[in-house]
């Protein structure tokens, strides 16, 4: 689609009454076009404003329990097949694992259709990206642990091979790390036998390494309370 | 377990004081620069939760204005949530605030939502049904919906063409082929009905435009 034809259908892509074929068109273009991207964000203060300027009805009590029980099942971490490697070669039998084991963990979740495909895209994505980059974490602990992430698209991947278990009354918590200042990215623990991945979406420019301490049960702490057990520097 | 070339493996010697924690300066830093998606990008659930609080009832009376159904409404709501927990990383500041992507995002949802129900529902495309109202009875019903004084007031800058097409748009989830045949006019029409009207709106309602550009 040339410039010419996104921006006569600006308005529309806005207003969401495009077709499939010319949405996708458009959103093609507009990764590249600066000039359609401020047009845009213009288009989407004035549909903001449509959406904001309707009869305002407090939602059911029931919404934000539902809302936020669903993003702790997210939370979770996603189980992979044992035994992955990570090669050129490996890589598209290694997509077709991830795919299927998304499929089994997910698809039990009611509201999770939508999100399933999205997150296979973005493991997907993730791995074939010619800019992705692997780390491996190493540390005062013995594991495999490694974290794949593409700076490009912003988005990664904790991939956690073999870790021993915290304790009962101990999670493992994840930071992303920006000068001195450590940033929480999400608790987990290790299945035992069993792969975890744990994807996260970040501007990995601002972070100059991963780090992985030891934290209260169940949720972590809002900044770490011990030194790390492992580390990886981005 | 070893990685091959292909994935750029950056492996380095574990250097334990390249990072230090900073426990006590930290504490009094905490929370700098960034914003409530981009904490939800790094899956803070804490932050979630207030975008929650903000944005729900904003987000669910637009759901309910378009689909019509509380018990749909609350369904959508609930999906546009988990998107946003989950795309919260593609939201980019430059481009635009929080808050019109949000709206943008649930609009997106919700229209998705009401094209599947009309699609259960085999609404009658077919020029037969839908000629005799053409779109003044959804018009009509959308307007009487908008509370704010600012858009509706900006809406009656329009041409009475224009109001119907972004009408039809945005509050009743069609695209511009469907409003063509549904007012059976062509779709160039429409379409230039549509963008006119947009850019109409536009200067009437974001303020410090000029600015901006």
């Amino acid at each position: 689609m040339t410039h010419e034809q996104a921006s006569e259908l600006l308005a529309a892509f806005a207003l969401h009454a495009l077709d499939r074929d010319e949405t996708r068109a458009v959103s093609a273009h507009m990764r590249s076009c600066a000039e359609c991207q401020l047009e845009l964000a213009l288009l989407q203060e004035v549909t903001g404003q449509l959406g904001s300027a309707v009869r305002q009805v407090s939602p059911p009590p029931g919404l934000r329990e539902a809302v936020l029980a669903g993003i702790q099942k997210r939370q979770n971490v996603i189980q992979l097949q044992r035994g992955w490697a990570v090669s050129l070669a490996a890589a598209a039998a290694l997509l077709l694992l991830v795919l299927a084991a998304l499929g089994v963990s997910l698809s039990r979740q009611l509201t999770a259709l939508s999100a399933r495909l999205t997150a296979q895209e973005q493991v997907l994505a993730l791995l074939a990206a010619p800019t992705a980059r692997s780390v491996s974490l190493t540390g005062s602990v013995t594991a495999a642990v490694r974290f794949v992430y593409d700076p490009d698209r912003g988005r990664g991947a904790l991939v956690v091979s073999d870790l021993r278990d915290p304790g009962r009354e101990f999670v493992y918590q994840l930071w992303l790390i920006a000068g001195t200042q450590p940033e929480s990215a999400g608790v987990f623990r290790p299945a035992p036998g069993q792969p975890i991945v744990l994807p996260l979406a970040a501007d990995f420019s601002r972070y100059q390494a991963v780090a992985i301490s030891v934290e209260r049960a169940p949720s972590g702490a809002p900044q770490p309370t011990t030194t790390p057990v492992l580390l990886g520097k981005l | 377990m070893r990685t091959g070339a292909s994935l750029a493996v950056v492996e380095r010697p574990f250097r334990p004081r390249a990072v230090e924690w900073e426990m006590e300066r930290g504490a009094t830093q905490a929370d700098h620069e960034a914003t409530l998606l981009a904490q939800i990008a790094r899956r803070d659930a804490t932050a979630f939760e207030t975008l929650y609080d903000r944005y729900s009832r904003a987000v669910y009376s637009l759901a309910l204005r378009l689909l019509g159904n509380p018990q749909a409404a609350q369904e959508v709501a609930q999906e546009i949530f988990l998107h946003i927990w989950r795309g919260a990383g593609e939201f980019i500041p430059t481009r635009g605030s929080a808050r019109s992507w949000v709206l943008s995002l649930a609009h997106h949802r919700t229209v998705d939502a009401l094209r599947r129900q009309r699609v259960r529902a085999v609404e009658p495309l077919a020029e037969g049904d839908l000629g005799a109202g053409g779109g003044a009875d959804v018009v009509d019903q959308a307007l009487r919906g908008i509370e704010g004084a600012t858009v509706r007031s900006a809406l009656m800058t329009l041409s009475p063409e224009q109001r119907e097409a972004i009408v039809l748009a945005y509050y009743g989830g069609y695209t511009q082929q469907e409003i063509a045949n549904r007012l059976r006019i062509p779709l160039g029409t429409v379409k230039t009905r549509i963008r006119d009207g947009m850019q109409r709106l536009r200067v009437q309602l974001v303020h410090g435009e000029e600015e901006r550009r």
